[in-house]
């Protein structure tokens, strides 16, 4: 994954590029918005760290300009970092492209999940895979699979058309929580008189396929469902 | 504090008005007692003097009988006649023999017998009135004989009877009419400054609005407008010590950023095992390479380290958050329609991985309510109670977000809540957890102290007070802040 960071902190920078490293990632830092936009203008990358107070073009500028189509990548994911958090700072970065935001200081594990699901969206929209782990979920040819460790055979995994519904919503908002609500209102365009119970239905049989691969549906008392990674498999 | 010191200054005032009027009322009293009794004093001399002029008339009137041994005849003399007559029953004579036999006249007219013929004077009781009796010893056409004369209508004993009546009684009505009038008076005089301390007294610590000085009594308007430039002046501290917390933590944060990315990469590396580098999982890791100074830290001591950092990052995020939510400088008209539900929800995904990490049940338990407020500071508020609940409960235990609709002075009014089962607050440290910093003696975990007191203010903002109380079951710590809708009366409507 490459990954542009534009930070002028020097101390941020080098904190948060040690720490993406570790995560995998190919990182290129850059001090100003001037000195990005002209990276931008030349290479592709696969998602953007940007800090909004920079030097001359500021963050929401440049997100702005990123966009132009003339630019290397347009679609890139961005996340915005700011040490602003009042509201309209907030939605200001959104309405200009940024695809999610967060406050300095930050807690780098947050970094890396949010990076993570922002990666996952983009991948989607592009080549219609979405994975969670080991998980993968192939939307233009609906199979879901078990990726194993390098090289072994993926293991495939027989869905349903609703337990499929419920699993994309899921795969596609984690690490986020889903809302019982939302996961029901996603499977009425399969059948209008489905009842709050059958979520919880597909769910269970969801967690009887999943389980053995080390992919939890947690529930969240009062709201609806995690999916989440089980330590022990993981990785 | 204010009210019994001005209580007692109006009753001191009262006093010493009082004594200011009553003790020259009093001198005055005196006065004119003495000048009325100088006048009785003179009258009375000039009734001696009558007498004695009377006195020899009524020797004059004794006419010796014609035949001796019988009473001698009494012819009144025209000016002692006139006098015994006009003065009727308080006036009265005697004659009588120098051996003291009476020869005419009542009895009791007498004195000690003169041993010269100078007229003397004595006082005489007789009828329960007091006369004034002059007797005299002379010569008369039936010898020597002792004549006297009384006198009943004595000024002197008449000014002693009337002084009661004509004039203490009416000084003293006076003197009482002076007092009732000072002491109504006072009070009514001191009522607007009473109100106004009164005033005073009832307002918040925190409010610092200027009083009304056009509805003011005009009595107390320079003090109310005095009061108001002093009000000015604590506002413009305290709006100037909040900008300089606010600064001073948003400047904070910048170095801290660098600082936590740095330490929470170290940390990331030394979980990892430093994958890059392959270094085994719980060895300590090299932060400086191979040369001479190489300092090592083991995993544990980096995620302390990291511990610490983010919550002084926290705690300068919780000051300029406290800072912010000021109540005097929150702008109500700002408020918007809020999706209670939907702050709950994001409230509990934000704290789902917290609560995770720690075993803790975290729930929701949400109406669809919608309340007039400021998203963001509900937001923090939501965010400050999960993270408080989440670090007070010990592992195990459950915290339920919820939102819905409650009964309030008859209305059913929103609201929003954070209840947890861990250890809870005391009773009587209810309101001493809303103080900045407070920490409830004895309570472990790692809170800034700023969690509740942020949620009052917050709270504050909205027009309302936090309420606490103990969760289910008598356990753990439930707090609640209820919207009022009649708080919002300044507030914009939705949709405008």
């Amino acid at each position: 994954m490459r990954l542009l960071l534009v930070e002028d902190d020097v101390m941020v920078a080098s904190g948060i590029k040690l720490g993406l490293a570790d995560a995998g990632y190919a990182v290129d830092w850059v001090g100003s918005g001037e000195r990005a936009q002209e990276v931008l203008a030349r290479e592709s990358f696969d998602i953007g760290v940007i800090d909004i107070g920079l030097p001359g073009i500021d963050g929401l500028e440049l997100t702005r300009l990123l966009r132009r189509p003339e630019m290397a990548n347009p679609a890139m994911p961005v996340l915005i970092l700011t040490a602003r958090d009042a509201l309209q700072d907030r939605v200001q970065g959104l309405d200009l492209g940024a695809d999610d935001y967060m406050v300095k200081p930050f807690e780098l594990p947050e970094l890396l999940a949010r990076l993570r699901a922002l990666l996952r969206r983009s991948q989607a929209a592009t080549t219609a895979v979405l994975s969670f782990g080991p998980l993968e979920l192939d939307s233009a040819n609906r199979r879901a699979s078990i990726v194993g460790a390098e090289g072994a055979v993926a293991t495939a995994i027989e869905l349903g058309p609703r337990e499929w519904t419920v699993l994309e919503y899921l795969l596609i908002h984690a690490p986020k929580p889903a809302s019982k609500d939302k996961l029901l209102q996603a499977l009425t365009g399969w059948d209008k008189e489905i009842t709050p119970n059958a979520v919880e239905v597909y769910v269970s049989r969801l967690r009887s396929k999943l389980e053995p691969h080390g992919i939890a549906l947690r529930s969240i008392r009062g709201f609806g469902y995690r999916l989440e990674l089980v330590e022990a498999t993981a990785r | 504090m204010a009210r019994p010191s001005l209580r007692a200054l109006t009753s001191d005032l009262r006093n010493r008005l009082l004594l200011l009027l009553v003790l020259p009322l009093f001198a005055l009293v005196l006065a004119s007692a003495w000048v009325d009794f100088r006048s009785a004093d003179d009258a009375a001399v000039q009734h001696d003097q009558r007498l004695l002029r009377l006195l020899p008339g009524l020797a004059d009137s004794v006419v010796a009988a014609t035949t001796p041994g019988t009473e001698p005849l009494l012819m009144l003399a025209p000016a002692v006649e006139e006098f015994l007559r006009r003065s009727g029953e308080y006036t009265a004579f005697s004659v009588r023999r120098v051996n003291g036999e009476l020869l005419l006249g009542d009895d009791w007219v007498q004195g000690p017998l003169p041993a010269t013929t100078a007229a003397e004077f004595h006082s005489v009781e007789y009828g329960g009135v007091t006369y004034r009796v002059a007797v005299q010893r002379g010569e008369t056409n039936a010898g020597e004989l002792v004549v006297a004369l009384a006198d009943g209508s004595d000024p002197r004993q008449q000014w002693l009877q009337q002084l009661m009546m004509r004039l203490l009684l009416p000084n003293l009505l006076l003197i009482a009419a002076a007092g009732l009038a000072i002491y109504w008076s006072v009070g009514h005089a001191f009522k607007p400054l009473v109100d106004l301390a009164t005033a005073v007294e009832h307002r918040s610590p925190r409010d610092l609005n200027p009083i009304d000085e056009a509805t003011s009594p005009a009595e107390v308007r320079p003090l109310v407008h005095a009061l108001n430039h002093l009000f000015d002046m604590v506002r413009a501290q305290v709006d100037g010590q909040r900008r300089f917390v606010a600064d001073a933590a948003h400047q904070l944060r910048t170095p801290l950023a660098g600082l936590q990315a740095q330490v929470e990469a170290w940390a990331l590396l030394a979980r990892s095992g430093g994958r890059a580098r392959n270094f085994d999982k719980n060895s300590a890791l090299p932060l400086i390479h191979q040369d001479s100074l190489a300092i090592t830290l083991g995993v544990e001591e980096i995620e302390k380290l990291r511990a610490a950092t983010r919550r002084t990052s926290q705690l300068a995020h919780q000051l300029l958050t406290l800072s912010r939510a000021d109540a005097r400088n929150v702008d109500a008209s700002a408020m918007e329609r809020a999706d209670l539900r939907q702050l709950c929800e994001t409230a509990l995904e934000l704290h789902l991985d917290a609560a995770e990490a720690k075993g803790i049940d975290l729930g929701l338990e949400a109406e669809s309510v919608h309340a007039t407020g400021h998203g963001w500071l509900l937001r923090e508020l939501l965010s400050n109670l999960v993270d408080n609940a989440i670090k007070y409960t010990p592992a195990g235990g459950s915290v339920t977000i919820r939102c819905g609709r409650c009964m309030r002075r008859g209305t059913l009014e929103p609201y929003l809540e954070v209840e947890d089962d861990g250890p809870g607050v005391p009773h009587t440290e209810y309101n001493k957890v809303l103080q900045r910093f407070y920490r409830v003696p004895g309570t472990a975990g790692e809170g800034t102290g700023l969690g509740l007191p942020i949620a009052d203010e917050i709270a504050r903002a909205h027009g309302a007070a936090l309420e606490l109380g103990s969760g289910a079951g008598q356990r753990g710590l439930r707090v609640r802040l209820v919207f009022t809708t009649d708080t919002f009366s300044g507030a914009r409507p939705p949709g405008e």
